[in-house]
């Protein structure tokens, strides 16, 4: 039955070549840690995928109770953590995925780096690599401020002074991330909110396409 | 994959006429030290992602994600914190080279150089050579930005006053405060109020609604204050009658008891 | 390959998918748990409500008597007016929902000129009968609800909102 739809759907669409490349795709032995322990280190680009998929699944359940507003933010945040059933769990899963997401990307850059596997032909993945880890390191900050508890409000306030001291167009940076010149409050959070939750993972989820198409593309580096 | 000329397709269309079989080759079978990306590395792969997550759900369960109380920008005595991952930038921000008017430095230009030296690393180390070994500057220069991040972060960590950091910003149960009782017209009338707040919620000091300490070691604080590390953190504030003194005593450490 | 045999292929595709259950389960189950959490909430029992609508007023024609009361929704609290149309049928106090049981319009007691005695719907021209019971070949399919009814100190009070329990 499974089999048959899956005919009647591969003769209109030829999709078997799509999914054979992927699974049938050979692996070198010396990224495979049951071969060498030592390729465990390998390993950490996979799991930084791994922590990702955690981060978006959990983030989808969480704005299910999360208002991005001034008066009910941490308010919605301490009832979805204290009083809804697993709150805490899948709260807990979005915080510590973030923080854990970070040690990931940051071991599997430095896994890149000494292996020397960002030099020609991989150049383009590398600097696709970078600019992903800026954009983690953007949802780390930005997600920072969404509980809207004290400790958001006041490291955040200094982010953006950071920002603000870029010469000549860092008030303008600042304006436009803190959506006011001097007040952080109601327009503060609800851009931080859209940036987190629409812009950053859209652009992650395109350069994280880019990544691995890349990946697919040159295969794995060698063997130093 | 099988493309380019010799192609068959169905009528005009990209479909190709010619269908690849379904049934794969069997890795067990391949001489190679190479093995099928699937089932055979990806299982290896999975049982990775399942003992991580066995160790990440432990971490949630154990330790729930903290939620300090919701935000007043009115509250100036919050000393702020960022993320664990951004402390050593914090930390840069310290250093006199790297603030006041050299703030610049520490705010753009470091991470800005580091974080383009990282981008274009491709080019700015060109040569074929991949060891770590044989290719000295690039490794020099990612170990000394590793060493100076660890170091940063350690500094910063250690230079915290994590104490002081765990009391501001807590979750203030709201506590009945009978504003009548003679205990708070002794608060009210001395000096504590100025740094305790109206409702003994804290503000330069801390609250005072659930000290779980006992009448006599808040009478012993008020009287001579708390020196810690050398650093006075309350001064000795207390100037009125031993009479008050119990009744504020007793006051403070009943309250958040009664329920 | 022989049909019954298992082959290695095979062997390591089923551990992947057990594996891979083991994986989704653990991370997705928490996560629906936290989702359907409203639908699976204990519903307390609701305490009754005193209107400020005097019981020794009340008489065999319907009224409208309104009544609010704090309504906690999760983190937020709102003050909400609510109506029932009470009148007494003997010594019984009747208080109806006035929620039309088609599509969730407020019903009126005698709305419409043309239908005396009945309660009117003006949406779809749903119509009920004194005691909620719903008029056969009008668009309600069941009776208006009935609030539980209590008196105290002389004044209406209003709790549970349940399946009409006077239409037999």
């Amino acid at each position: 039955m499974l089999n048959k739809l899956y005919d009647w759907v591969d003769e209109r669409l030829d999709i078997t070549p799509i999914w054979r490349d992927i699974a049938d795709h050979e692996v070198p032995e010396h990224v495979n840690p049951a071969h060498h322990f030592s390729a465990f280190v390998y390993c950490f680009g996979g799991l930084t995928f791994f922590v990702t998929v955690i981060q978006i699944l959990s983030g989808m359940f969480l704005t299910m109770y999360y208002v991005p507003d001034v008066e009910n933010a941490w308010n919605s945040v301490y009832y979805l953590q204290n009083e809804v059933a697993f709150g805490e769990i899948v709260r807990g899963m979005h915080h510590w995925g973030a923080s854990l997401v970070i040690v990931m990307i940051f071991l599997h850059t430095l896994r890149v780096f000494f292996t020397g596997s960002y030099k020609k032909p991989r150049e383009l993945n590398w600097m696709v690599g970078v600019m992903l880890f800026g954009v983690i390191l953007g949802l780390g900050f930005t997600g920072y401020l969404l509980p809207w508890d004290m400790k958001a409000l006041f490291a955040t306030k200094v982010g953006i002074e950071i920002a603000a001291s870029v010469p000549v167009i860092g008030e303008y940076i600042k304006i436009l991330l803190a959506g006011d010149d001097t007040i952080l409050g109601a327009q503060t959070l609800t851009r931080f909110f859209a940036i987190h939750v629409f812009f950053l993972p859209a652009a992650l989820l395109g350069l994280m396409g880019a990544h691995f198409i890349m990946i697919r593309k040159q295969g794995i580096s060698g063997p130093l | 994959m099988h493309r380019g000329k010799g192609m068959k397709f169905v009528g005009d269309s990209r479909v190709p006429a010619l269908r690849k079989p379904n049934i794969p080759k069997d890795y067990s079978e391949y001489p190679g030290k190479t093995e099928a990306f699937y089932p055979n590395f990806l299982l290896k792969e999975w049982l990775i992602g399942a003992v991580f997550l066995i160790g990440f759900l432990i971490l949630t369960v154990a330790h729930p994600s903290p939620l300090e109380a919701q935000a007043d920008p009115t509250d100036t005595g919050y000393i702020p914190l960022p993320d664990w991952y951004f402390l050593f930038l914090y930390q840069l921000l310290k250093y006199e080279f790297a603030s006041g008017p050299y703030n610049i430095v520490g705010a753009i230009i470091v991470p800005g150089l580091a974080f383009t030296a990282l981008l274009l690393a491709p080019f700015l180390d060109p040569g074929p050579e991949r060891r770590p070994i044989k290719r000295p500057l690039p490794t020099a220069f990612m170990l000394l930005a590793l060493s100076s991040i660890v170091y940063l972060t350690w500094e910063s960590v250690v230079n915290h006053d994590w104490e002081a950091a765990e009391a501001q910003g807590q979750i203030v149960e709201e506590v009945a405060i009978d504003k009548e009782s003679e205990g708070y017209q002794i608060y009210a009338n001395a000096t504590c109020i100025n740094c305790h707040g109206e409702n003994l919620e804290g503000g330069v000091g801390p609250a005072l609604v659930t000290t779980e300490k006992t009448a006599e070691e808040i009478a012993e604080i008020a009287v001579n204050g708390i020196t810690k590390n050398d650093v006075v953190a309350m001064p000795p504030s207390w100037t009125g009658s031993e009479e008050e003194l119990a009744v504020l005593a007793e006051f403070i450490a009943t309250l958040g008891d009664e329920e | 390959m022989s049909n019954n045999r298992v082959s290695r292929r095979q062997f390591l595709s089923y551990t992947i998918m057990g594996v891979g259950g083991f994986m989704a389960s653990s991370l997705v189950l928490p996560m629906v748990r936290f989702a359907v959490d409203p639908a699976l909430q204990v519903e307390g029992d609701s305490d009754f409500i005193v209107t400020d609508q005097l019981v020794s007023e009340l008489t065999e024609e319907p009224i409208r008597v309104s009544f609010s009361y704090e309504q906690q929704d999760a983190w937020y609290t709102s003050e909400v007016t609510n109506d029932a149309w009470v009148y007494k049928a003997g010594d019984e106090i009747i208080a109806l929902s006035p929620v039309c049981k088609h599509l969730g319009c407020t019903v009126q007691w005698e709305g419409s000129a043309d239908f005396p005695n009945q309660f009117f719907c003006p949406c779809h021209n749903g119509r009920y009968e004194k005691n909620g019971n719903n008029i056969p070949g009008t668009p309600p399919l069941g009776p208006l609800d009935q609030f539980v009814v209590e008196v105290r100190d002389g004044y209406l009070a209003l709790g549970e909102v349940k399946p009409n329990f006077i239409v037999s």
